[in-house]
């Protein structure tokens, strides 16, 4: 279930600087050396960007599997492969999402869940960065949270929502407080051991230099850690959106996550379908942006492109 | 620029206490010192204590017994009057060459134009005019290294600091730089101390050579290289030297160089 993986993928110890970023391959050590390549060219500031346009440089291979699987649906439901009741062709989805649009106000309930997440997001992951920076800088300050937050950890977020519910009632707040927790343990971690991570010759540089504690944070440890901070957003993001759904499927009566369990008691296959695909399509939008801001924090590396 | 003054080590040891080890000692009643504006060269096989009598006169590491004395005041803690050229070049690869020589002025109150001024002179000192904007994967090893030699100038230290900064460069590269660091000794006028394992780099660029023996770390000697200038490294001269360092640094030196 979704739910878990946020605590359990992205589980990894608190006080074990070993692990890094399991859940994401992309994860990168934060104070790579960077290898020595001779230069070719003085303009080197301006170093190609390797991002590939979606379409450009062979992005759009992408595409071909979307639009086997659409063929696939079109057909098996054309065919009376699959009752249209669990399976309704993709023509009529793309109709029922018009008529959602239009008439039952589907964008209310899209922006409901985009802000629950965003705000989630927001509060969870600047909690999570400033308490990993100041418990990566303080060896106490982690002592002190370490076994608090180890354990709360555990406690899978779908499992605090009955007793927030309880609190704060059937609203906005509850959601926005349990994604909130989703989405700082991940952020929080990889900060923290990003920074556990952080060369140590580099911090012999700062002292070396007279660098103030502050002049060192700014310019050695931030710049260092950002990359798995950038992945960890985007982990955790996508984490939230993903349990945004579940959140609103369990309590109150709005959302998409709202529309999709009603559609199912109701036997609204289309809706559901239609919900669906615009959950699929806003998590994709939302890795995407992420993506971009992680490729912009590790500009300065050499990365593998495959 | 600050007057280079006399850089005095004085009956220096070191131990490190590595817990359910027997006490380590490291240095060993070392004293010799660095003459205002000289060349001195700190050779010995690896272990012999090197690079850590280095770290004591950086001010990384004050738990040692005897006086490491500049000016006459003993040295406490880290100061930009003494500049620092690790092995690895150490550039932080977020930062572009102008930011990482920029860096070593960080601490120092000055408008950022001057600053901005005094790097890119140093940039240029070192031969990288053109490079400022480039990120550190996009230099070769020797550009690399000439950069940590502009950000450990560009304070203007009395005294620059050098462990094994050629060390992992080919030995092509490593001849020339060895030339350019020359000059930008001329030049500056600084105190240079270099920490080496590469005797003819040792000869080549010094005015005192100080060899060091291992378990525990001491010095063995000290040759006074009394050479013109420019070296050449074939002449029989440079080879007596080098023939005497490397018997100083014990037989099983020489037999291998013998082979």
């Amino acid at each position: 279930m979704t739910v878990n993986t946020g605590t359990v993928v992205a589980g990894s110890a608190i006080l074990d600087p070993s692990t890094n970023s399991a859940f994401n391959p992309s994860a990168a050590p934060a104070a790579a050396t960077p290898t020595l390549t001779p230069i070719s060219d003085t303009s080197a500031a301006k170093r190609p960007r390797n991002a590939k346009g979606f379409f450009r440089g062979g992005g759009y291979i992408g595409i071909i599997l979307p639009i086997l699987i659409i063929g696939l649906w079109h057909e098996s439901a054309n065919r009376g492969w699959v009752d249209a009741v669990f399976l309704p062709p993709p023509l009529e989805v793309v109709k029922e999402s018009w008529l959602m649009l239009t008439e039952q106000d589907l964008l209310h309930d899209f922006w409901i869940s985009i802000s629950i997440v965003g705000q989630a997001f927001v509060y969870g992951s600047v909690l999570a960065i400033s308490l990993g920076l100041v418990a990566g800088l303080s060896r106490k300050v982690e002592l002190f949270f370490a076994p608090t937050l180890n354990t709360l950890r555990h406690i899978p977020s779908v499992a605090w929502l009955p007793l927030i519910v309880l609190w704060l009632g059937l609203g906005a707040p509850a959601k926005i407080l349990v994604l909130a927790k989703s989405v700082f343990f991940p952020v929080f971690l990889n900060t923290l051991q990003a920074i556990r991570h952080v060369d140590k010759n580099y911090i012999e540089l700062s002292r070396v230099l007279t660098l103030s504690r502050w002049k060192m944070v700014k310019r050695v440890i931030l710049p260092a850690v950002l990359p798995s901070i950038a992945v960890s957003l985007r982990y955790s993001a996508g984490l939230a959106w993903a349990l945004v759904v579940v959140a609103e499927g369990l309590s109150g009566l709005e959302g998409l996550g709202f529309l999709i369990f009603r559609a199912q008691g109701l036997l609204l296959t289309k809706q559901l379908l239609v919900c669906m695909i615009a959950i699929g399509m806003v998590g994709f939008v939302i890795d995407r942006g992420l993506y971009l801001l992680q490729r912009r924090v590790t500009r300065w590396k050499v990365a593998f492109e495959g | 620029m600050a007057v280079p003054g006399l850089l005095e080590i004085r009956n220096v040891s070191k131990y490190y206490n590595i817990p359910e080890r027997p006490l380590l000692q490291v240095l060993d009643n070392t004293s010799f010192c660095v003459e205002p504006g000289a060349f001195v060269s700190i050779v010995g096989p690896s272990g012999c204590g090197k690079s850590t009598l280095l770290r004591l006169i950086l001010g990384l590491d004050d738990d040692y017994q005897g006086d490491i004395l500049l000016h006459g005041e003993r040295i406490v803690g880290p100061s930009l009057s003494r500049g620092i050229v690790f092995q690895d070049h150490r550039l932080l690869p977020w930062l572009t060459l102008e930011q990482n020589v920029g860096l070593a002025l960080e601490n120092v109150k000055r408008p950022a134009r001057d600053k901005a001024k005094t790097v890119r002179e140093h940039i240029d000192l070192v031969g990288l005019h053109g490079f400022e904007k480039s990120y550190p994967h996009q230099l070769s090893g020797g550009m690399a290294q000439r950069a940590a030699i502009a950000r450990g100038l560009v304070n203007r230290p009395e005294i620059l600091l050098l462990d094994e900064p050629f060390g992992a460069l080919d030995a092509i590269t490593r001849i020339r730089l060895q030339a350019e660091l020359q000059q930008i000794w001329r030049v500056e006028g600084i105190s240079m101390v270099l920490v080496t394992h590469d005797v003819e780099e040792a000869i080549f660029l010094s005015h005192k050579i100080i060899v060091m023996n291992a378990n525990p770390g001491r010095i063995a000697r000290e040759i006074l290289v009394d050479l013109p200038s420019p070296r050449d490294r074939a002449s029989n001269a440079f080879n007596e030297i080098r023939r005497e360092v490397f018997s100083l640094m014990g037989e099983s030196t020489v037999l291998s160089l013998a082979a």
